[in-house]
């Protein structure tokens, strides 16, 4: 079967490492909603750990975007690109994902609405993680109690914003069976044709009219 | 378990600091080294050795000049802002009130710290690399040094030659400073005060102040602050529920599409 190349190896390994990163930040993180993960912190080297995989998250995509600026721009630029055929894919997408009826949805480009909403998470999220979070690393006992306070508020909102999210983000990706070809395109970085036209009509239109007229 | 308190009173202070140093002998910290101030108040801070430490000041008072100490330590609030904060359960309260910890659980996360409406615990915490613990003022509740839990009074307490710091029942000693606030009153002292009966819902050390708070350098209307409250009551249980919930409309919806998709209902 004809595939097309959706991810770049580049941005496979990106993506990758951004989740090893996260995992860590995740459950170093953990023992402030969950009590039961207290006792990894006790000695107070999942403090270091934290910071590590800090470095890695900010590292990592500011790696990728300076090796590949061109990217890096479209793919924000998508995640800012909204349209009326958002709209109508959010109308349907309830029915959609419940698989309850066959709803002709709105043709998407490259990312489909959904995925695009993840990406205005990870950018908005991100931000505050950051800068919340050097707040406190580097700047506890420099800035007043009250800003510290609050940046500690603002990573915990952070933390359970992109958690809710993530977890959307993995099931869908994973085991949904709308996402036939998600976790698969992200591994081996390849698409079907078919998952192209029938997932990403505009994209696969657009890439497809300009190579093979 | 009725509650127990340690009462200051300033106006019997002479600030020999005998319980600065019972409470560095008590307790195993260790001696600091610091430099002339031009002061006899010595260290210049609270820290992981310095527990407790008595603040003088010089204020001028029309014309006639008064040496004012403040006891500097843990006031183990019963709201305390730091067990609120505490994310390993390091901080906790004492079933007679105080704000016990048990340093085995420390993080070195110092959110006890930057919450603490009085500014108290103090952390050896490294910069870079985030490992380290806190220490503060445990009543002599610690772990090993439990005189608390033998039936003594605290170290500092025990120590006081002029009776400036009494031990023993949050209620007795809430009426015994009361009268003396009554007294200096008489005296002429018109702004004697009795500090911790209500601030941050009461705290478990009692100040009996000749002056208004302020003139003493004690935080005249300390409260638990706003993010502490906006992030423990508001923010962690909606957190909980969002997590729960969209985690549930997940299992369902995957539930419900495999279902319908695999028998062939839907379109892959």
């Amino acid at each position: 079967m004809q595939e097309i190349e959706r991810y770049s190896g580049r941005a496979r390994a990106q993506h990758w490492w951004i989740v090893v990163c996260s995992i860590l930040l995740a459950i170093t993180g953990m023992f402030l909603f969950l009590s039961w993960f207290g006792p990894a912190s006790w000695w107070g080297y999942s403090r270091l750990v934290h910071r590590i995989a800090a470095v890695g998250f900010v590292a990592i995509p500011v790696i990728y975007a300076l090796m590949n600026p061109k990217s890096t721009l479209e793919w924000i630029k998508e995640a800012f690109t909204w349209g009326k055929d958002d709209l109508g894919w959010l109308k349907s997408a309830p029915t959609y994902y419940f698989g309850l009826d066959i709803v002709p949805m709105p043709p998407q480009d490259r990312s489909n609405t959904g995925q695009k909403l993840w990406m205005l998470v990870v950018i908005l999220t991100s931000i505050i993680f950051v800068i919340s979070g050097a707040l406190m690393w580097f700047f506890k006992g420099i800035v007043g109690p009250g800003v510290f306070q609050w940046a500690v508020f603002a990573h915990d909102v952070a933390f359970i914003t992109a958690g809710a999210m993530l977890l959307v983000h993995v099931i869908l990706g994973s085991v949904h069976p709308r996402f036939t070809e998600a976790l698969r395109s992200m591994v081996t970085g390849k698409v079907t044709a078919h998952y192209a036209k029938s997932h990403h009509g505009k994209w696969y239109d657009r890439i497809t009219s300009g190579k093979k007229a | 378990m009725a509650e127990k308190s340690i009462l200051y009173d300033a106006s019997k202070c002479t600030a020999c600091r005998g319980c600065q140093v019972a409470c560095k002998s008590w307790n195993e910290r260790e001696a600091e080294k610091t430099t002339e101030r031009g002061t006899l108040e010595n260290p210049p801070d609270l820290s992981p050795q310095t527990w407790l430490k008595m603040e003088l000041r010089e204020v001028g008072n029309n014309g006639n000049l008064r040496w004012l100490f403040t006891r500097r330590s843990c006031m183990h609030c019963k709201d305390a802002a730091c067990v609120k904060v505490c994310p390993t359960g390091a901080l906790y309260y004492h079933p007679l009130g105080f704000v016990s910890y048990d340093r085995g659980k420390c993080s070195g996360c110092g959110y006890c710290k930057e919450f603490c409406p009085f500014d108290v615990p103090r952390l050896d915490t490294n910069r870079g690399s985030g490992l380290g613990r806190m220490d503060k003022c445990t009543a002599c509740t610690t772990f090993g040094l439990d005189r608390i839990d033998e039936g003594y009074s605290p170290a500092c307490v025990k120590t006081c030659p002029t009776g400036a710091l009494t031990y023993g029942y949050r209620e007795t000693l809430l009426t015994t400073g009361q009268a003396r606030v009554q007294e200096l009153i008489v005296k002429g002292y018109k702004n004697a005060y009795l500090y911790g009966d209500k601030e941050v819902g009461g705290t478990h050390v009692l100040y009996v102040l000749d002056d208004s708070p302020s003139v003493y350098g004690i935080v005249e209307n300390p409260k638990v602050p706003g993010a502490a409250i906006a992030w423990q009551d508001v923010i962690k249980p909606l957190g909980y529920v969002a997590v729960g919930l969209v985690g549930i409309g997940l299992l369902l919806n995957v539930m419900v599409a495999r279902a319908k998709m695999l028998n062939g209902k839907g379109e892959k």
